[in-house]
């Protein structure tokens, strides 16, 4: 610095600046690094999605609370019509869920997506949700949020590893800045679109949900989507309450999942013109359910939420929104406006709950919890039971009420409805559409559920003797001429485990060292320990370099607890496979 | 061949980016946070006109909520309220004028609903808890009703405070004295006429409030204040009234005089001012009166009483006179030929036996018979003053 050299020409520490730049930017970091900014250009990205729906909203459906009849009818069926030629003509990808197409670059294109595709979600999602189709801004988020990160993976040039990653960071950040929840974006899309929890993805995950809601926050306000009431459960008795919402939830979750199931093939099989029109048509008959009176089922429905919550609406409407909201729901859909479905999921889900809490406090008038509680454990009930995912059900309540006390109650309606889910309709949504659309995409309920072989299940009883490495080669022979196999296991000391075949030991005697000390004459190298817990995988990577492994005690190194050979685990693999 | 040397080579340019990408990372970054910062200004930029829009659209639609809300066109008033709260959700004044439109149009479930939200966020808000106190009223919550009203009446207030506040406890009197609360009424009452001023028409209205409760002394207090600052007919006829109740009957003959003057057709204070000066008349103890003239009120009244006997012991029937009553007629025969002007001038101590035997038939009279009125009247309410004398 004094004498005014440059201070990169300068080593350091013995390294020259150039090594230095790869310590500092090593690709673990630089991707870090990265999914801040994925996490900022979502956010950003979001902001604008939701201004955009906002606007549509405006100049579509009108400024006030109450839609006039032309606006109802026309905005919805003409909004329709220009969707339909969009996503036809210049943006054909933007149709469909985005968890799955998120899940479609990570698995089969090296975690590319298009920018159009974006660009398309953008715009038909925002036409679509502002004129009063029913469906969310959340899942449309999420791709705007992996287009933008897959966009700006490739710009990078970064690792296909990472490339593949890199989709899933940027939906964590789109999702975490729609729902203005980080927790349950991340637990979302590490329980629904990568399926295990690995260190490496985690913290780009976090990082980039997190800088997304910062910026979200920044333009948009801290406050959640919906004003949370009080939340109270005065007495444990209350949860078979609780308990009935989940048997109702996961009934719900069924009928909307069969519809779609139902109707969506079939919406597809019809001539390809009447896609041009079948937008419009939902459009129209959403336009004549809100006109027959319940406009509370257009578009996302926020407002209608927080109303419920707040105890407007008798427990009679109530019912009935939530049944109107599944049929505008499944139109919107399934006629292939783009758009999500979380938010009619939280809809109904809010509407079934407190209209379920409404009717028992009708009978049981000393229940303490109040509509907006049963509301608020109502979309966790849907959220578990039609979009299938349990843990993020759970944390999304949590993380939108602030309330800790209301854990139990979610839990319990919870998993109720899950279990009724998973029993009367076996595939899950995102599953479910996959397949509809050709895709062949690992489930991650399946994979959830999925029983792990383990070598306690492969292994068989150590029928033959073992030797010991203390023994002369003639004391080894003898004790060997019993043993079934052709290989014996040999127990080391201090401790350790060996084999050693038949032969070798002929062999030994006939070079003249039966008096040598068996240990010493056997190959450095020695066999693994494989225990009874250890996942059957771990055997096979042994297997085949040694022709009898040892599975022993976690206690004790040097006891045996069985063996395990190729044969054993092929053949349990079979077994697997066959049942 | 060809595409399998072209995506060799695709491969190889990627790899040698790769290998370059330690070097680039540095400048790689630098170009995505200039980006980031021209993405955040222009959707600072669109922000900005986005969230001016939306204000500019909530304070028209709630300006024309406030117009029909004050028209009392409540429907139409609740309608662009909850337009006005489309564009700024939590508004404070959105809501509270919403909850209002809800409470005129009958809607109290769902008003209550805003108050109590408005409520849990500033809690000493008087508007907010003078409009709970009254859902809580109609609802027949008297202990929330209570708790409202007193955080109403100790609440802060944006304008016109004591005024308010005042306001506040008034309702809550009233609210008391449906309930039939008189003494929490009263103590609330007492505790309102101390904070008053020196508004008259306030004053009155506590007077009649204290007259509700039975107390006498403070209403006639009060209506003494009103009268002080401006007469009125009503505040007459008030103090009046708490006068005679008081058994001032000069002062409540002194009022009721006024106020028949000012409202000749107040046909209540000309009754009361009759019994009144009947009780003046027929007091046969009153200040400076001449012997005669006592002695001629206590023949009177004890004519009146003897009078008075009969027609209860015949109201009742002829079988069911009591034993007190049969008492009473016996001393009243047997005192009745001792009982004129001159015997009464010869024998003081007769006035006092014979009033004390009028006082008695009256007392009897009242308890078995109902209560009397005119003459009989005018002397229960004489024995009434004279108790314990």
């Amino acid at each position: 610095m004094v004498d005014g050299a440059p201070v990169a020409a300068t080593p350091v520490n013995g390294r020259s600046p150039k090594a230095l730049l790869q310590a500092v930017f090593r690709e673990e970091r630089f991707f870090l690094v990265l999914s801040v900014f994925i996490g900022v250009f979502s956010g950003l990205a979001v902001v604008c999605f939701r201004f955009a729906i906002g606007w549509c909203r405006l100049y579509l459906l009108g400024t006030g609370a109450v839609f006039s009849t032309p606006r109802v009818l026309l905005a919805p069926t003409l909004g329709g019509l220009v969707i339909a030629a969009l996503v036809i003509h210049f943006f054909p990808q933007s149709r469909g869920s985005g968890v799955n197409q998120t899940k479609a670059a990570l698995y089969i294109y090296n975690g590319s997506i298009p920018i159009r595709t974006a660009i398309g979600k953008f715009i038909t999602a925002a036409l679509a949700i502002g004129s009063g189709h029913s469906l969310g801004p959340e899942d449309p988020s999420l791709q705007i949020g992996a287009c933008l990160a897959s966009a700006l993976g490739r710009r990078m040039h970064i690792s296909r590893d990472r490339m593949r990653l890199i989709a899933p960071v940027g939906a964590a950040a789109g999702l975490a800045a729609a729902f203005n929840a980080p927790i349950s974006a991340v637990l979302f899309v590490i329980e629904e679109v990568i399926g295990r929890w690995t260190a490496g993805i985690l913290g780009s995950v976090v990082l980039s949900a997190v800088s997304s809601v910062v910026v979200m926050r920044w333009f948009l306000g801290s406050e959640s989507l919906f004003r949370i009431p009080a939340v109270q459960l005065e007495r444990p008795s209350e949860l078979i309450a609780y308990s009935i919402l989940g048997i109702v939830g996961g009934l719900a979750s069924v009928l909307f999942a069969k519809g779609i199931a139902t109707l969506r093939p079939r919406c597809k099989a019809l001539p390809f013109w009447t896609q041009y029109f079948q937008p419009a048509a939902a459009g129209l008959l959403i336009g004549i359910i809100a006109l027959l009176g319940a406009p509370q089922i257009m578009g996302a429905g926020y407002e209608a939420i927080d109303e419920a919550m707040h105890g407007r609406f008798t427990w009679q409407f109530l019912a009935i929104l939530a049944g109107l909201k599944i049929i505008a729901t499944l139109l919107s859909f399934v006629s292939g406006t783009p758009g999500g479905m979380f938010a009619p999921t939280l809809f109904i889900g809010a509407m079934l709950g407190a209209a379920v809490g409404g009717a028992e406090h009708v009978i049981l008038p000393h229940l303490s919890g109040s509509p907006g509680t049963y509301a608020l454990v109502g979309m966790g009930v849907l959220f578990a039971g039609f979009l299938r995912a349990p843990m993020t059900s759970v944390f999304m309540v949590l993380e939108v009420s602030g309330n800790y006390s209301i854990i139990v109650p979610v839990i319990v309606a919870n998993t109720i409805a899950y279990v009724i889910s998973r029993g009367l309709q076996p595939i899950a949504i995102f599953d479910l559409l996959t397949r509809q659309d050709g895709l062949e995409l690992p489930s991650m309920e399946e994979q959830r559920e999925e029983g792990i072989l383990r070598v306690e299940d492969a292994m068989r009883p150590a029928l033959d003797p073992v030797l010991d490495a203390q023994e002369t080669v003639e004391q080894a022979l003898q004790k060997a001429g019993s043993a079934m196999e052709n290989d014996v296991l040999v127990r080391l000391s201090p401790r350790g485990w060996s084999s050693v075949a038949k032969e070798q030991l002929r062999a030994m005697a006939a070079e003249g060292k039966t008096g040598a000390n068996l240990g010493s004459l056997l190959p450095i190298r020695r066999i693994p320990d494989l225990h009874p817990d250890h996942p059957l995988e771990t055997a096979l990577r042994y297997v085949n370099r040694w022709p009898l492994v040892p599975v022993v005690s976690r206690l004790d190194f040097r006891e045996l607890e069985g063996v395990i050979s190729q044969r054993d685990v092929l053949e349990r693999y079979r077994e697997f496979g066959e049942s | 061949m060809d595409e399998a040397q072209a995506d060799t080579t695709t491969e190889g340019k990627m790899e040698a980016l790769r290998r370059a990408l330690p070097q680039q990372q540095p400048t790689l970054l630098a170009l995505l946070a200039v980006l980031a910062v021209l993405f955040f200004l222009a959707v600072t930029g669109l922000s900005r006109a986005y969230h001016a829009q939306r204000d500019s659209l909530g304070d028209r639609w709630f300006t024309r909520g406030v117009v029909d809300l004050s028209a009392r066109h409540y429907d139409s008033a609740v309608m662009e309220f909850r337009s006005a709260l489309l564009y700024s959700r939590d508004n404070y004044t959105y809501q509270l004028n919403l909850a209002e439109a809800l409470i005129g149009l009958k809607r109290t479930a769902e008003a209550s609903t805003y108050l109590v939200n408005l409520w849990e966020r500033q809690p000493e808000d008087g508007l907010v808890n003078l409009e709970l106190a009254r859902i809580a009223v109609e609802k027949g919550q008297t202990e929330q009703a209570l708790r409202y009203y007193h955080n109403a009446i100790y609440a802060a207030w944006p304008r016109d405070q004591e005024v308010k506040r005042r306001d506040a406890r008034l309702e809550l009197i009233e609210f008391l004295l449906n309930a039939n609360s008189k003494a929490q009424a009263q103590a609330e009452l007492i505790a309102l006429a101390e904070n008053l001023g020196e508004d008259p028409s306030q004053q009155e209205r506590v007077g009649d409030l204290f007259l509700q409760v039975q107390d006498y002394e403070h209403a006639l207090a009060a209506y003494r204040l009103r009268l002080k600052e401006e007469r009125g007919s009503r505040a007459l006829a008030g103090a009046g009234f708490a006068a005679l109740q008081l058994g001032r009957y000069p002062l409540a003959e002194h009022y009721l005089q006024a106020a028949v003057a000012e409202n000749p057709g107040d046909m209540q204070s000309a009754e009361r001012l009759k019994m009144a000066q009947l009780v003046l008349n027929m007091d046969p103890f009153r200040r400076q009166l001449s012997v005669t003239k006592r002695d001629q009120a206590v023949v009177e009244a004890f004519e009146t009483a003897g009078g008075r006997l009969r027609a209860c012991g015949a109201s009742r029937g002829p079988a069911l006179p009591t034993a007190a009553q049969s008492s009473l007629a016996t001393s009243w025969t047997r005192m009745q030929p001792r009982i004129s002007e001159a015997q009464l001038k010869r024998d003081p101590d007769l006035v006092e036996a014979a009033m004390d035997l009028v006082f008695e038939i009256e007392r009897q009279t009242n308890a078995t018979c109902g209560p009397p009125e005119g003459s009989d009247m005018a002397l229960l309410l004489i024995a009434k003053l004279h108790e314990g004398n």
